[in-house]
């Protein structure tokens, strides 16, 4: 993308023109932060942290921020739910950097903070709130992306209770012998699925699944590539949350 | 654009310039994928050119997402242990597959990592002096070209967001006035 704009640019005249070709990802590989729209801090599907210790949370916050203050940061590691962006601020410039730093450093991808960190969003007139703190519970949850089906939906298909609804399991057959299949599934491994289209009715809807959801997600591009209605778990089937019966060979 | 003697070859350097564009997610394109759909699919037979969706090392398949927008498809191939170059084919890189038909399946014979190519006279920054250009408040503007959802997330100091369809939408009024600006362009990675 960087080079086609660098190109599009050069046709419209620029003379001046860089690319920083390795982006974003090397940028914050090397330790440089990276920021949040100041919309995507108010509305976007984040988990947002308040890194003050010295209580000013209490005093005036932005909306919807957990407060955890830097010192609890290592001991709340696991509250921080890893597939969500998190998005950082505090008074100070260091701590938040250090903050940053140390989420990077554990793993977490989607780390971003405040431009400006507090003093730079209250200045930009964005909203906040004050008051008593009552939870420093961390509330996040995943919405679905393209294409996935809900664990719910498809719980009631394998259960056989949703009615015109055809279940792909698309793991090998080798792990249906080692593991067993849910009920009201069908197996056509991943690969088979281009030539076994004629096995796979188009006027019901399809779910499919494997073992976490790759390559249900595979599958799911290329039925859709035919016509299909047809959505993916992504899951790791063995998740409690499932929770479906299981035949065993 | 003018319509010259040249334009042919004008269009063919703007097919050239797409099919080296420079980030995992092929550039959603639509004024250009029509200027030259014939040549296009000669050179595309029996190879798939575009970002891989995905490896699955026991299905042995590995999925491409080849063409733009309306038009993108994601094509399957399996792979074998005679597949050469397997471990450029992972999810997010450019990559194009050569392939062949074997019975029912396609299957890759040799995949190969599409590497980015500047436009003429276009130079690359490394992160230090990138990270030296912010820092020292550089005059310039930087410009994010990933799409807007991946800009809000994060994003590089002081950046605008242009992603492709704008910048082709817009044309200059979506870049500063002055022609001699420093103007620097990134994305989410070269592949």
């Amino acid at each position: 993308m960087s080079t086609t704009n660098a190109g599009l640019a050069k046709k419209l005249g620029y003379t001046n023109i860089r690319v920083f070709l390795d982006g974003e990802p090397a940028w914050s590989k090397a330790g440089h932060p990276v920021y949040a729209t100041n919309t995507f801090v108010r509305e976007g599907n984040i988990v947002l942290l308040d890194l003050r210790g010295d209580g000013s949370p209490v005093k005036g916050r932005i909306p919807r921020a957990v407060a955890l203050p830097y010192d609890e940061l290592d001991d709340r590691l696991d509250d921080i739910p890893r597939n969500a962006p998190v998005v950082l601020y505090s008074n100070s410039k260091n701590e938040t950097m250090e903050a940053y730093l140390e989420l990077r450093e554990e793993g977490f991808k989607q780390v971003s903070l405040v431009k400006g960190n507090y003093q730079g969003w209250v200045k930009a007139g964005e909203p906040v709130v004050k008051g008593p703190i009552f939870t420093n519970e961390i509330k996040w949850v995943r919405q679905l992306g393209k294409g996935e089906v809900s664990v719910a939906d498809f719980r009631k298909a394998v259960a056989g209770e949703l009615p015109n609804t055809f279940v792909i399991d698309s793991r090998t057959k080798d792990e249906i012998a080692e593991f067993g299949i849910f009920k009201n599934t069908v197996n056509i491994p991943l690969d088979e699925i281009p030539k076994r289209l004629g096995d796979i009715p188009k006027d019901k809807r399809i779910f499919i699944h494997c073992s976490s959801g790759a390559r249900a997600d595979l599958a799911y591009q290329e039925l859709l590539k035919h016509g299909y209605d047809v959505k993916f778990l992504l899951l790791d089937i063995t998740d409690p949350s499932c929770d479906c019966e299981i035949i065993k060979p | 654009m003018q319509l010259t003697r040249d334009s042919k070859v004008l269009a063919s350097a703007l097919v050239l310039t797409f099919l080296l564009t420079g980030c995992a997610t092929p550039p959603p394109d639509t004024s250009q994928a029509t200027k030259s759909p014939v040549q296009a699919t000669q050179q595309k037979q029996n190879v798939y050119t575009g970002s891989v969706v995905g490896k699955s090392n026991k299905a042995k398949t590995i999925s491409i997402s080849v063409g733009k927008d309306d038009q993108a498809q994601t094509m399957m191939v399996k792979f074998d242990d005679n597949t050469k170059g397997l471990n450029f084919a992972e999810q997010g890189e450019a990559a194009i597959i050569t392939w062949e038909q074997r019975g029912e399946d396609q299957f890759a014979t040799e995949i190969k990592p599409k590497l980015a190519k500047l436009p003429e006279g276009v130079t690359e920054i490394k992160v230090d002096e990138m990270y030296a250009l912010v820092e020292n408040g550089t005059s310039m503007t930087l410009v994010d070209a990933r799409p807007e959802s991946r800009y809000a997330q994060g994003h590089l100091p002081e950046a605008i967001s242009i992603p492709v369809p704008k910048l082709k939408k817009m044309g200059e009024k979506a870049l500063p006035k002055e022609k001699d600006t420093l103007l620097v362009f990134y994305c989410g990675g070269p592949t």
